[in-house]
């Protein structure tokens, strides 16, 4: 494998292999194996959530508060409700920050024929404008409440060092006030794109509470085939495959290939969703998984209005900035189910009676979008007939950033 | 004035340091005025392997891949610079001993499994690096404060201060005093003492400061920490790290 198989524009080392006798598309990874798993046996448990956040430098909230809920549910803390809100907050910030990264710095320049994201500067200015007030606005969020826009500094089982001030979180408030045209913006110039044309049945699974949007509260997994499944079997229901020559592994929703993510949140809550985006909502086909771009940007304006929501009842209510301590008699293992930016996380965690890791299992959105990927990649090879290799391998690298992939957080 | 030609590139870790240069926002305009990025797998897709002025790279070369490529990049460039606690140090991903790689290969992939990592080292492990920018991840001052040197053809240079003067000029309370383990003082502070203003200890990503004076931490902390907990501290980025 040489540096220029890599698929461009990927957060972290993917290459496609189309065997073009066969016609066949296999997806292959190749990122260094860090063996998070192994790295946190033996440490104490208030490593496991400061150290998983650095999976991942696009999504480290979601392995953050994830392992969080783990570590929690181990020890046996129920943390209080300023506590939630606040992370809720992050959740918000965190899928705003890498959606609109992914969006207009990896997705976009495919449809709109540019090399690299920056370029937008000189093509569409009030669109790359309203990319940083996003990038900005998401980040000071992050900052203010979780002490930094990557890998967060006042985030603790139980609660958090430090709380924000009210004074910071109605500054925030009136940021977002300020800027809400440019998630407008953002999500009507993914409104308007002229996305390839593909029918691919497909099946979508997400984490619910069954009340909400998915986000930081989750109760069980669904599926679109109106399936569901409990937290605690994820590990069964998405069973996980060791590939030869793939450093990532490849996993299946009880056996079959499903999507996560944004185009799956959507395609299983749209009743959920906030009234600004309902009505766009409706325009997308749920059978293109190009769409999952379209999807993203909606996530973001709903991310946007949830977040001055959230803001809008912590500004309302006394802060309890107390940290929660374990029970007396904790089970000591635990599950924490978030849904990352690209789908459903989940981080399990043993821990003997010192409090020292002993086991842990970690399950990433990616994992459960690679054999998807490859299934709606055969997809449009069979769809296109007498197309010209160069043109089909552009159309599943397009198809592949579409979805999203994170290869830095599946292969962990 | 002629651009600098800019590579930057990636190896296994988070790419967290990258998402900090996306971060620079506005700024990156301003830089990309005055460098020409010819190879970005991140940002880019058009991607030329001729020469570097400077080339940025973050991660640890775990694979041999990366190690060849990593030597190769070298060849190549007049000035590397290493981005990042992965790259500068080993960081989180050097927890993990040589050793005991292929027990965790068994346990998370299964007997049949052939892993490719060999070992999570810094690159200097490997090749002569000219700069370090430190953190896991990275901050704006110190990325903006080389990409300015760099742009006006100035080396840059380490700053001589550790964790513990911005953490002092921000008032917050020493965690050596309230006998809390804490790695500020022989850390370079060009972080600002982010984790400490989060409330967090400080855990030496930064790298250890020119000069520090390491046995007096050491004596610090063996009057109020177990052997244990000193190892927590050191072993979470500094591992695989020479410390002096």
């Amino acid at each position: 494998m040489i540096a220029e198989d890599f698929i461009a524009k990927i957060e972290g080392h993917g290459a496609l292999n189309i065997d073009w006798t066969k016609k066949k598309v296999r997806l292959e990874v190749l990122e260094g194996e860090r063996l998070f798993e192994g790295i946190l046996v033996g440490r104490p448990a208030k490593d496991a959530p400061w150290v998983t956040a650095r999976i991942c430098g696009v999504c480290p909230i979601a392995h953050n508060l994830a392992s969080l809920k783990a570590v929690e549910a181990a020890f046996g803390i129920i943390p209080n409700r300023t506590t939630i809100l606040l992370r809720k907050l992050m959740e918000a910030s965190q899928i705003i920050q890498s959606h609109t990264l992914h969006l207009f710095f990896l997705a976009l320049p495919d449809y709109i024929d540019l090399d690299s994201g920056l370029e937008l500067a000189k093509k569409n200015p009030k669109a790359f404008k309203a990319v940083l007030a996003l990038k900005g606005i998401s980040d000071e969020i992050s900052q203010v409440v979780a002490g930094r826009e990557v890998h967060p500094t006042t985030t603790i089982t139980g609660g958090f060092y430090k709380i924000p001030t009210k004074k910071a979180l109605a500054d925030l408030a009136k940021k977002l006030e300020k800027n809400i045209k440019a998630s407008l913006i953002a999500v009507n110039l993914f409104k308007k794109l002229d996305y390839p044309r593909y029918n691919i049945e497909l099946e979508f699974v997400s984490q619910t509470d069954n009340k909400n949007y998915p986000g930081y509260d989750s109760e069980k997994i669904i599926s679109s085939q109106k399936d569901s499944s409990s937290i605690d079997n994820y590990k069964t229901d998405i069973a996980e495959e060791v590939r030869k020559n793939s450093t990532a592994k490849f996993a299946k929703y009880k056996k079959r290939e499903v999507m996560v993510g944004a185009l799956a949140r959507l395609a299983t809550h749209q009743n959920h969703l906030d009234p600004a985006c309902k009505k766009l909502a409706s325009l997308v086909n749920f059978k293109n998984p190009f769409h999952n771009n379209f999807a993203q940007a909606i996530e973001i304006l709903h991310f946007y209005k949830s977040a001055q929501k959230i803001i809008e009842v912590l500004l309302k209510e006394e802060l309890d900035p107390k940290i929660i301590h374990p029970s007396n008699h904790p089970s000591l293992k635990g599950i924490g189910a978030v849904e990352a930016p690209r789908g459903g996380l989940y981080h399990e965690i043993h821990l003997d009676d010192k409090g020292k890791i002993t086991f842990v299992n970690i399950i990433t959105p990616t994992v459960q979008n690679l054999t998807s990927m490859e299934k709606s990649a055969q997809a449009i090879l069979d769809q296109s007939p007498g197309i010209a290799p160069e043109e089909a391998k552009r159309l599943i690298e397009m198809l592949i950033r579409a979805y999203d992939p994170c290869i830095t957080c599946a292969v962990h | 004035m002629k651009k600098i030609i800019l590579g930057i590139f990636d190896f296994t870790d988070c790419e967290g340091c990258q998402v900090e240069i996306v971060g620079l926002k506005e700024k990156l305009l301003t830089i990309s005025d005055k460098v020409e990025i010819v190879n970005w797998r991140l940002g880019q897709k058009k991607a030329r392997w001729d020469k570097f002025d400077v080339a940025l790279v973050e991660g640890t070369p775990l694979t041999q891949e990366e190690i060849d490529l990593l030597k190769i990049i070298r060849a190549k460039s007049d000035f590397l610079v290493g981005l990042g606690t992965c790259a500068a140090l080993g960081g989180i991903p050097g927890i993990m001993d040589k050793e005991e790689r292929q027990k965790w290969y068994e346990k998370i992939y299964g007997p049949e499994y052939k892993g490719r990592g060999i070992d999570a080292l810094p690159l200097s492990a490997y090749v002569a690096v000219d700069f370090l920018i430190h953190g896991c991840p990275v901050n704006e001052a110190d990325l903006t404060r080389v990409f300015s040197d760099l742009i006006n053809n100035k080396k840059p240079t380490y700053k001589d201060f550790s964790v513990c003067l911005p953490c002092k000029l921000a008032d917050i309370p020493c965690r050596l005093l309230a006998k809390k383990p804490c790695l500020g003082p022989i850390t370079q502070g060009t972080c600002g003492a982010i984790c400490l203003k989060g409330g967090n200890a400080c855990y030496g990503c930064f790298g250890v400061k020119e000069g520090a004076n390491l046995e007096a931490l050491l004596t610090i902390l063996n009057d109020f920490s177990s052997k244990e907990e000193i190892e927590n501290y050191f072993s979470m980025f500094l591992k695989k790290s020479k410390l002096i």
